[in-house]
């Protein structure tokens, strides 16, 4: 019976592929979608011509937290280039009452679009024994060029938890370039040598994303029309989101706020 | 006669009105018959061409789908094969392959020429040298041999051969020859000459090529590497086969392999591959890629095909069937009532492997059947069965005292021989034989001597044995003192209720029944008052029980709240139950126990029995000698829970913190019948009945056998010995009358096959029901199903008789004492502690046990047994980790037998591949010079490696990151220390241990991180200096270190 049945389908697919040419190529897609593997997904560039914009603010309320004192004795050299106390940088509140160091990104939406990797690549400084910036947005893939402005050596550890892991010393002045190749956010990373050190990366699949600075603000350009969800994410105090909506050719003012 | 006389003629027989030859006719029958006889042919050539052989339509859909499937694929692959192939990085590789070849092309053509001329020289004189270098030899070896008078002569000789002249042409590079004159000397020298820089254009030839040989040879795996499947050509090749394709019985035959019975082995014909068309392809066919029909796809694990070559092991050995059968699938899977190995369904797939696999007790490709196994052993099912592999300490123990008994017995008879012979000596009438006696009464002494060296021997087995017996469940002599009594029927009545995840199960009884078996548990107790413990910090507590590691086995938290591993007991309400003073003990030693047992006097030795022989009231395992004979005692409780080496203030902290886990409203009736020594008689016989002692210590049971079936076999029991009551019938009906159906039912409801019956309460069926969830319950039955009287012959076993059989026999410890709830013994596998809240952190992460993947290839197996032995690493300091200070979870002391620390180092050991006996073979000392080096290198600013590491300094060490220098010289491996600071992430990818310290430079390794300036004019490898500093270091080399 099933026999018969593989029989009838067979019959008729062949008549299903034999048809009108209109069958044919209705047939066709389908066929290309089991064809084609995962690594290469049917999307396209964007088309920026009636591009968009989103800026906003992400404000703090309530009393900024005290941050610990990091003490840099064990490196004279790096608690010199200082000259007055560091503290951590797990909360800063600007003066203007914004949260600084919030990475803000579109978690959806641009999923149907293909970009292309950025040649330049973005930079990560050691300098004065902290890391500049503290929060880094890169694109997957995009190169991450590592300096040592410090004389002390430093030890460079992402603890990816969708990445791979690993782990290079960096002397005084020498510099390296890496990449992470999927979606994360964000990357812890660590300094054996000085525990101190902590910087974040987040690696998104597009341009579309941005950190806020010491005004609390963030802009985000070139976006094509469409509706969105926008997301932010800091480190204490975790993310949130909202749904946008690009017009052509516009923009729009977004507010985020955490509270202490 | 009578007959011909009585026969009628024939014109007197009257003439019928109808005649039949003339008026009825056959023609109707004969249609019917030929019609049938027609249908008959055309079902019988019908059956013949498909009916009886189904494989023929399948092969021909097989193809068909194969062709078109393969089709669809070929743009994709080609398409793949052009990315790889369009890549940059292919394109740059090919580019810097083309580029190293025609940067070498000139130096090779030199060389080329260079060769060119120097290989005809090298022709011409080979010859003629070899031939007067011969001749030479031989006048030597005569003039060496000859007598004096005649080797004045034969010296001349062979200074004529010396001198020569030898002439020879030697080719020009213009192709012209030039005779050149030699004595045998020069020509040597010639020879040796053009040898020498034959060798050297050789060599200059090989490091010309070879980065454009490595480049090429990247290249090659390059594609190789990237593809995920096979290659356009490779699809073309499969298409022009499937042209080809032949319809026909496919078969695999091998008479190694066939099953063995009791008449004789037959020999294995498997011809599964005749539908199953699709299993060894090089392509991985789904059944999506195949039509949507599973008949057609690949194997589902290709590693298990590499493993098991098909051509050896075929399908029915691992998948049972009847691989003969090729007339239907019902036939082919054997799921008929006359074939004992019916198909193992997909559910139960790793039941196969079990018949081979007995000794495993894990198999990476059989996830299912090592849960089964895990279950059974956690669940305590061994506690009442009997199954080949499980418990097998306690039998271990009764055949060593044995021994050690029969040994005694001997020795005794030995002795009182030897008396005997000395005294019928003594007697004697002659010397001779006075002599010949004392003799034989000496031989008798030494066996006497040969029988206490195996008596010591066995002795030794038996206190090792003895810590290696563990029961499933806690022993029940401590119950005064660890419970409250009015929670023990609550608990005996429905333990579930009480713990839902407990292994404990519930037994069957009714409300009289609990009351008279905890009468006796109760009774049956040691009367002992335990010490009085002051309160302790439960706050303090709850830190400590979150980050010691007590919750790798124990879980905390209800129902979905729960978190923690499932290896020990969920302790959410165990202050409902507990005692504080015991639980305090408990948790500083959970070893200790109130009254030692001795095995011979089968009861517990009390103080007045140590009092009695004037002995102090002391035993432990280094004090294990029974106070009243020659024989040892049961000093620990039988538990598998470890040591974690608190202080007693922590104990204190830990045990109110757990006190405080109960339900507010908790409240138990009054149990005071508890008391009642005639409920407690009735208590003993259902004690008894029941098997409680197959998993609890209980006084007056301790020698009870197991009361279950043995289950070792229990696979290939026939189905009429499976007994389903009063539920035959219907499960014949249903489709369930065989081995799954039972073991399924049996083990979701214990109580099943007596339904309907009419039994006395004490007739019914006894196994307690175990709340199994029905994941559970598939996992046990797929190892009941494969536990079966094998019938692969053994030659096919997997019985190794080398390093593979103590990674087998340590994977049965791994499992006994949850190693890996906290370890990583092979990449990928996870923890229970990495998994928990307090580890979700990546800084915490850092606070992790270490990975044990490698171990055998790091450290010194001398020093892992001493580890493993006292993992505090010290005898007085012992509230620590030995290796890892700075680590909140300690690694506990499991108090492990020497055999068992031996079985772990070994199987350490062979998982890396390491032979043993280990020789450390200490790195060469350093020069004066060499350690001031070393130490600068050491304490570079640009390689701080006492900033991560700790250095016994209490204050620095709870935030260091990795293990003391001092342990470097006893505890590592000195060929792997230099692999691991050379390239740490090779090793151990993600470790703190930064990479990128040292680099390559001419053959060896230099310092990458700075210009050292006393390192500068060192010319030996800087990481093997690093080595041989740290394999000298010592505790003053550190004080003078840190000091500065």
């Amino acid at each position: 019976m099933a026999k018969l049945y593989i029989g009838l389908f067979l019959l008729g697919l062949t008549v299903a592929c034999g048809g009108g040419g209109e069958t044919a190529s209705e047939v066709a897609p389908e066929a290309e979608s089991i064809a084609a593997t995962p690594e290469t997904p049917q999307s396209s560039a964007p088309d920026l011509s009636q591009s968009g914009s989103v800026t906003g603010r992400v404000s703090f309320e309530g009393e900024a937290p005290k941050m610990a004192r990091i003490r840099m004795g064990a490196e004279p050299s790096c608690e010199e280039k200082h000259g007055g106390p560091i503290y951590s940088q797990d909360v800063v509140v600007n003066d203007n009452g914004t949260l600084k160091n919030v990475f803000i990104w579109i978690k959806e939406g641009m999923d149907q679009y293909s970009f292309e990797t950025p040649s330049d690549p973005a930079v990560l400084d050691q300098d004065g024994c902290l890391y500049t910036p503290h929060v880094l947005g890169v694109q997957m893939g995009q190169g991450i060029q590592m300096l040592n402005s410090d004389q002390a050596t430093h030890n460079i550890h992402p603890v990816p938890a969708n990445n791979r892991e690993w782990n290079i010393s960096q002397a005084a002045g020498q510099e390296m370039t890496r990449s992470f190749p999927r979606q994360e956010i964000t990357i812890p990373v660590k300094c054996n040598i000085h525990p101190w050190m902590k910087s974040y990366i987040a690696v998104v699949p597009h341009p579309y994303f941005s950190v806020t600075s010491d005004d609390g603000t963030f802009e985000i350009n070139n976006m094509p029309p469409g509706d969105y969800t926008i997301e932010v994410w800091h480190e204490t105090y975790g993310t949130q989101e909202q749904q946008i909506k690009i017009d052509p050719n516009s923009s729009q003012n977004i507010e985020f706020s955490y509270s202490g | 006669m009578s007959i011909l006389r009585k026969r009628p003629r024939l014109e007197d027989r009257p003439v019928p009105e109808k005649d039949p030859i003339t008026t009825s006719s056959l023609a109707t029958p004969i249609a019917i018959f030929s019609l049938l006889l027609i249908l008959t042919l055309v079902w019988a050539l019908y059956d013949e061409i498909l009916g009886l052989r189904p494989w023929i339509g399948y092969q021909r859909d097989f193809v068909k789908t194969y062709q078109k499937a393969l089709v669809e694929m070929k743009p994709v692959r080609a398409q793949e094969e052009a990315a790889i192939y369009g890549s940059n990085e292919y394109q740059e590789l090919e580019q810097a392959l083309q580029e190293a070849e025609t940067a070498i092309k000139p130096a090779l053509a030199e060389i080329e020429q260079e060769e060119r001329i120097l290989g005809p020289k090298l022709t011409a004189i080979t010859k003629p040298f070899t031939t007067a270098r011969s001749r030479v030899q031989a006048a030597i070896y005569l003039l060496e041999t000859a007598n004096e008078s005649s080797k004045a002569s034969l010296e001349e000789d062979l200074q004529k051969l010396r001198e020569g002249p030898y002439t020879v042409e030697i080719p020009e590079p213009d192709g012209s020859l030039v005779e050149k004159s030699y004595s045998y000397g020069e020509m040597e020298e010639e020879f040796n000459a053009l040898k020498v820089k034959q060798g050297e254009l050789q060599a200059r030839t090989v490091e010309l090529v070879r980065p454009s040989t490595q480049l090429r040879r990247e290249l090659n795996t390059f594609a190789s590497a990237r593809l995920t499947s096979v290659t356009e050509a490779q699809v073309e090749g499969l298409l022009t086969r499937l042209d080809n394709f032949r319809v026909e019985i496919k078969q695999i035959y091998n008479a190694d392999i066939g099953r063995v019975a009791a008449n004789g082995q037959t020999p294995l014909v498997d011809r599964c591959e005749s539908c199953h068309a699709g299993v060894r392809e090089p392509v991985i066919l789904t059944p999506e890629t195949m039509g949507g029909n599973p008949l057609f796809a690949s194997h589902s694990n290709r590693e298990l095909l590499t493993i098991h070559d098909p051509e050896t092991f075929g399908c029915t050995p691992c998948h049972n069937g009847n691989g003969v059968a090729t007339v239907g699938v019902k036939e082919g899977h054997g799921n008929y009532k006359h074939w004992l190995w019916p198909l193992y369904p997909k559910a139960h797939f790793d039941a196969g492997c079990l018949q081979c696999h007995e000794a495993d007790r894990h198999l990476e490709l059989a996830p299912t059947l090592n849960a089964g196994k895990q279950l059974f052993s956690q669940r305590g099912c061994q506690g009442c069965h009997p199954r080949e592999g499980f418990e097998p300490e306690p039998r271990l123990l009764r055949s060593v005292q044995k021994s050690i008994l029969d040994l005694r017995l001997e020795r005794n008879e030995v002795e009182q021989e030897t008396q005997r012979t000395i005294s019928t000596a003594d007697r004697a009438e002659t010397n001779e034989e006075a002599d010949r006696l004392y003799n034989q009464a000496d031989a008798l002494t030494l066996n006497i001597a040969d029988i206490d060296t195996q008596l010591d021997r066995l002795t030794v087995r038996e206190a090792d044995v003895m810590l290696e017996v563990k029961k499933v469940g806690p022993n029940l002599k401590e119950v005064k003192t660890k419970l409250k009594k009015e929670w023990i029927p609550v608990w005996i009545s429905n333990p579930h209720d009480f713990r839902p995840t407990t292994k404990m199960p519930r037994f069957r009884l009714d409300e009289q029944q609990v009351q008279a078996v905890s009468a006796y548990i109760w009774q049956s107790g040691i009367d002992v008052e335990l010490p009085q413990q002051s309160s302790g910090d439960p706050q303090q507590g709850e830190i400590l029980f979150e980050t010691r590691g007590c919750l790798a086995c124990h879980s905390i938290g209800e129902e979905s709240g729960a978190t923690g591993g499932t290896f020990a007991a969920n302790l959410s309400r165990v202050g409902e139950k507990a005692n504080y003073d015991y639980l305090v003990r408990w948790i500083h030693n959970p070893k200790e126990r109130t009254l030692p047992y001795c095995p011979i006097h089968q009861r517990d030795i009390t103080p007045e029995d140590y009092a009695s022989q004037g002995l102090p009231f002391q035993f432990d395992p280094q004090h294990a000698q029974c106070p009243l004979g020659d024989h040892l005692l049961q000093v620990q409780q039988p538990t598998v829970m470890p040591n974690l080496r608190l202080s007693w203030d922590e104990s204190r902290d830990v045990a109110s913190y757990l006190m405080m886990q109960a339900h507010e409203d908790a409240a138990y009736p009054d149990a005071e019948y508890l008391d009642d020594s005639n409920l407690a008689k009735q208590g003993q016989a259902l004690v008894k009945h029941f098997g409680c002692a197959g998993c609890h210590e209980i006084s007056g049971f301790e020698n009870e056998g197991k009361i279950g079936t043995d289950l070792t076999k229990e696979g290939s029991k026939p189905i009429e010995r499976l007994d389903f009551g009063l539920l035959t019938t219907q499960a014949k009906q249903e489709g369930w009358y065989n081995a799954k159906g039972f073991f399924d039912r049996k083990l979701a409801d214990p109580s099943v096959w007596d339904q309907g019956k009419v039994k006395e309460p004490l007739e019914r069926l006894r196994m307690p029901n175990h709340e199994l969830s029905s994941e559970e319950i598939n996992q046990l039955t797929t190892f009941l199903l494969g536990s079966v009287e094998s019938v692969i012959p053994t030659t096919h076993h997997y019985a190794p008789d080398d390093d593979r059989e103590e990674i087998q026999k340590g994977w049965w410890l791994v499992a006994k004492y949850n190693c890996m709830a906290c370890h990583q013994f092979s990449p990928g596998q996870e923890t229970v502690l990495e998994n928990l809240p307090l580890y979700q952190d990546p800084d915490s992460r850092d606070q992790l046990p270490p990975s044990l993947v490698g171990e055998g290839a790091r450290v010194n197996p001398n020093w892992l047994s001493r580890f493993l032995r006292n993992p505090a690493l010290s005898e007085t300091d012992t509230n620590r980790n030995g290796v890892r200070p700075y680590l909140k979870a300690r690694m506990p002391s499991f108090g492990l037998s020497d055999g068992e620390i031996q079985q772990l180092v070994r199987f350490f050991n062979a998982l890396s591949k390491q032979p043993l006996p280990y020789t450390a073979v200490p790195p060469d000392p350093l020069s004066s010079q060499e350690l001031t080096m070393a130490r600068e290198l050491f304490t570079h600013q640009a390689a701080p490696c006492l900033r991560c590491h700790a250095t016994g300094d209490a204050a620095t060490d709870a935030d260091s990151s990795a293990p003391n220098f001092l342990l470097v010289p006893e505890r590592l491996r000195s060929d792997w220390t230099k692999r691991w600071i050379v390239h740490p992430e090779t090793i151990r990818p993600g470790t703190n241990m930064p990479s990128g310290l040292f680099r390559q430079q001419d053959q060896r390794w230099v310092f990458g991180l700075a210009d050292v300036p006393s390192l500068r004019s060192y010319t030996k490898d800087h990481a093997e200096l690093m080595v041989r500093y740290m394999f000298q270091y010592t505790a003053g080399e550190q004080r003078r270190l840190t000091s500065r």
